[in-house]
């Protein structure tokens, strides 16, 4: 019998051990929706009144809820996205804007789970969605399941498949731009041609194929370079620069260049080309994340193409905005690349 | 486990022994309430079905993985199993244009086989199993990429879609297929041949051996039996995202392994319970969706799963050591 006691006290002891460290973080997230609930609902009473209807209520549950799919929460690049996101949802719920947002919903770069926290999105009666595909195909159901539901989805950063059918805008970069401009810098900073490598993210991912196209696009009517190697870096730095080394062993001085599809790998060639004594070789990738940011206001790296996930994420809010308030608004703004250079960097670097 | 099995069974020892095997489920039942408190929409019909969607892949992953943990070993190429088998009904339906059916056997098949071979190497060489599958989840992803080229595949066939949409009344294919191979796999170990021949296998293996246990053909049925579940797997998955694609399931054997070990299959082999592996692959489930629902910053979802699982399996152990 008291073997059974103690059993039990033990039992109850951890469950309600694990129901504390389950709910540790839920009340920091969970506290403040309370709060704001009354401030919120004279807001959206005021607005309702003012807009005779809010048209950003799809569902017409009498509530404004956003949500938001992020692609991973692990990337650099898309760290500053996810911030902007937070600060500005909670911002707006706090102001009244809207009424609740689902929080940043971890995608973990995987179209099934991208999925799964699109059924989430259903379940919770999200009106609008902010989604951020991993994968152009294998990621669309999310979409087009959130579509169906009547949710109003915008895509940002890539598109999915279905993007220009069902979603009902897009906010983005084009990646084909992005890879003609790494083509250009290569041109333009050798003159004389040479040898190079290119350095792809996954293979499949649809960053990698248009970047790799509009690269093409450029050095293919180049004939004074010549593309040495085609490698499956997979977006890792470390493997670029292993390729950066390799290709310095093989090629020696004939070797002028590296491409990548990203900058997490033109960084590290660059490092790995500095380190060997090779300066001249010049790296360059996509993205403008710190560290390539950083070596080139330090000038170990030259350049770098920067995506601007902020400016993005930013166009996709302003679209909700517009939403709420019922305005017209472009579906399909492109957000620009930026070449960085020394010149610019500081405006960039935070 | 040491079921009393002389004498007469006391309704106290049944329940007893019931809370260690499945006390677990006390966790779940408290998640639950936890989860339909903080947020009632949790508890909506079309949540909970959502939920058992979304765990059907990984509880498929899980049962192989049960099976090979009670063996005393372990399976690591599910992740890869998952992109092999996709790109194979990839490639086969749109590339070249084969039915569905071939394609679908042809991929399961596969995975089949890479599972018998897993389990030959392991079996016939005495390899360890962590080194093999460790090995095999390289070759079998290299080969998913070989297959495709290291593209996307889409798979447009409305048949092969409906796999993962089509219901049979209001209940969806993947639960249906989830739940009878939930009851296959509840037969197989706790009442067939074989299944008491695994536990002996895990328990003791010189005594199973010496009692006429085949040892060879125990592992080779459990590691083919797990590229089958795979194989099975990945059929839901790319009729789900519509795309056969190589880089797809990294990682996916440790929410599989976590389920197993949260339904109480012990590392040590020779221990496991079909029904605590289905609460292990729900309490996983809910973690994902029930932190979503009640809006835990995903910042720290991963920490509260962390804690989640070893604070389970620690309420198992007290449980169960109070218990013998």
């Amino acid at each position: 019998m008291k073997k059974k006691v103690l059993a039990l006290a033990l039992a109850t002891a951890m469950v309600f051990g694990l129901v504390a460290c389950g709910s540790s973080s839920a009340p920091a997230a969970s506290e403040a929706p309370a709060e704001e609930a009354e401030s919120v609902e004279e807001a959206t009473e005021e607005v309702a009144e003012a807009a005779g209807e809010n048209a950003a209520d799809v569902n017409g549950d009498g509530k404004v809820v956003i949500g938001y799919i992020s692609k991973n929460l692990t990337d650099p690049f898309h760290a500053p996205i996810n911030e902007t996101a937070q600060t500005t949802f909670d911002a707006l719920v706090a102001d009244g804007t809207i009424d609740e947002w689902t929080g940043i919903l971890d995608g973990e770069t995987d179209p099934n789970k991208q999925i799964d926290r699109a059924d989430d999105c259903i379940s919770k009666n999200c009106d609008i969605v902010i989604f951020l595909p991993a994968e152009a195909e294998a990621s669309d159901p999310a979409l087009t399941k959130m579509a169906d539901a009547g949710i109003k989805v915008i895509e940002v950063n890539s598109k999915s498949t279905s993007c220009d059918d069902v979603a009902v805008a897009y906010v983005g970069s084009d990646d084909v731009q992005a890879g003609n401009m790494l083509a250009q810098w290569v041109v333009d900073n050798c003159p004389d041609g040479g040898k190079y490598i290119h350095c792809n993210g996954i293979l499949g991912n649809s960053a990698q194929i248009q970047r790799t196209e509009g690269m093409h696009a450029i050095m293919d009517e180049h004939p004074e370079f010549e593309m040495m190697e085609d490698l499956d870096t997979k977006w890792d730095g470390n493997l670029a620069a292993n390729a950066a080394s390799d290709a310095i062993a093989k090629y020696g001085d004939e070797l002028v260049a590296i491409i990548c599809d990203n900058d997490g790998m033109s960084s590290a060639a660059q490092k790995m080309c500095n380190d060997s004594g090779r300066e001249d070789i010049i790296c360059i990738g996509v993205d403008g994340i710190e560290v390539p940011l950083q070596m080139i206001k330090e000038g170990t790296l030259k350049a770098t193409i920067l995506q601007d996930g902020v400016g993005q994420i930013n166009g996709a809010i302003d679209i909700v905005k517009a939403m709420v308030a019922g305005e017209e608004f472009d579906p399909a703004p492109v957000i620009p690349f930026v070449l960085v250079t020394e010149e610019n960097v500081d405006e960039y670097l935070k | 486990m040491a079921e009393p099995k002389v004498g007469k069974i006391s309704t106290q020892d049944r329940i007893r022994s019931l809370m260690g095997q499945y006390g677990i489920g006390v966790v779940l039942i408290i998640m639950m309430v936890v989860i339909a408190i903080m947020d009632p929409r949790f508890l909506t019909v079309s949540n909970l079905m959502n939920v058992t969607m979304q765990i059907t892949i990984n509880g498929l992953l899980c049962y192989g993985l049960c099976l090979a943990i009670t063996t005393g070993g372990i399976d690591l190429t599910v992740g890869a199993q998952l992109a092999l088998t996709s790109c194979i009904i990839g490639h086969l339906m749109t590339n070249m244009g084969l039915p569905m059916v071939i394609a679908v056997l042809a991929g399961v098949g596969v995975a089949t086989a890479f599972g018998f071979i897993n389990g030959f190497l392991i079996a016939k060489f005495n390899m360890f199993p962590f080194v093999v599958t460790l090995s095999m989840q390289l070759v079998i992803r290299g080969l998913s990429q070989v297959v495709t080229n290291g593209r996307a595949v889409m798979i447009t066939n409305k048949a092969f879609a409906g796999i993962y949409s089509n219901k049979l009344g209001p209940i969806p294919f993947p639960i249906i297929l989830f739940v009878i191979v939930t009851i296959l796999m509840y037969l197989l170990l706790h009442w067939t041949k074989f299944g008491r021949y695994i536990f002996a296998v895990g328990g003791n293996v010189n005594a199973a051996i010496a009692s006429g246990v085949s040892r060879f053909w125990v592992l080779v049925g459990v590691y083919t039996l797990s590229g089958l579940l795979a194989g099975i797997a990945s059929v839901i998955y790319t009729s789900k995202t519509g795309s056969a694609q190589s880089n797809i399931g990294v990682g996916y054997e440790t929410d599989a392994i976590a389920a197993a070990v949260l339904g109480g299959t012990s590392f040590a082999g020779g221990i496991a319970t079909i029904p605590g592996d289905v609460l292990g692959i729900f309490i996983i489930g809910l973690i994902y969706n029930g932190m979503n629902m009640i809006g835990v910053s995903s910042y720290f979802q991963s920490i509260v799963k962390g804690l989640i699982i070893i604070g389970a399996v620690m309420l198992d152990m007290v449980m169960n050591k109070n218990n013998h």
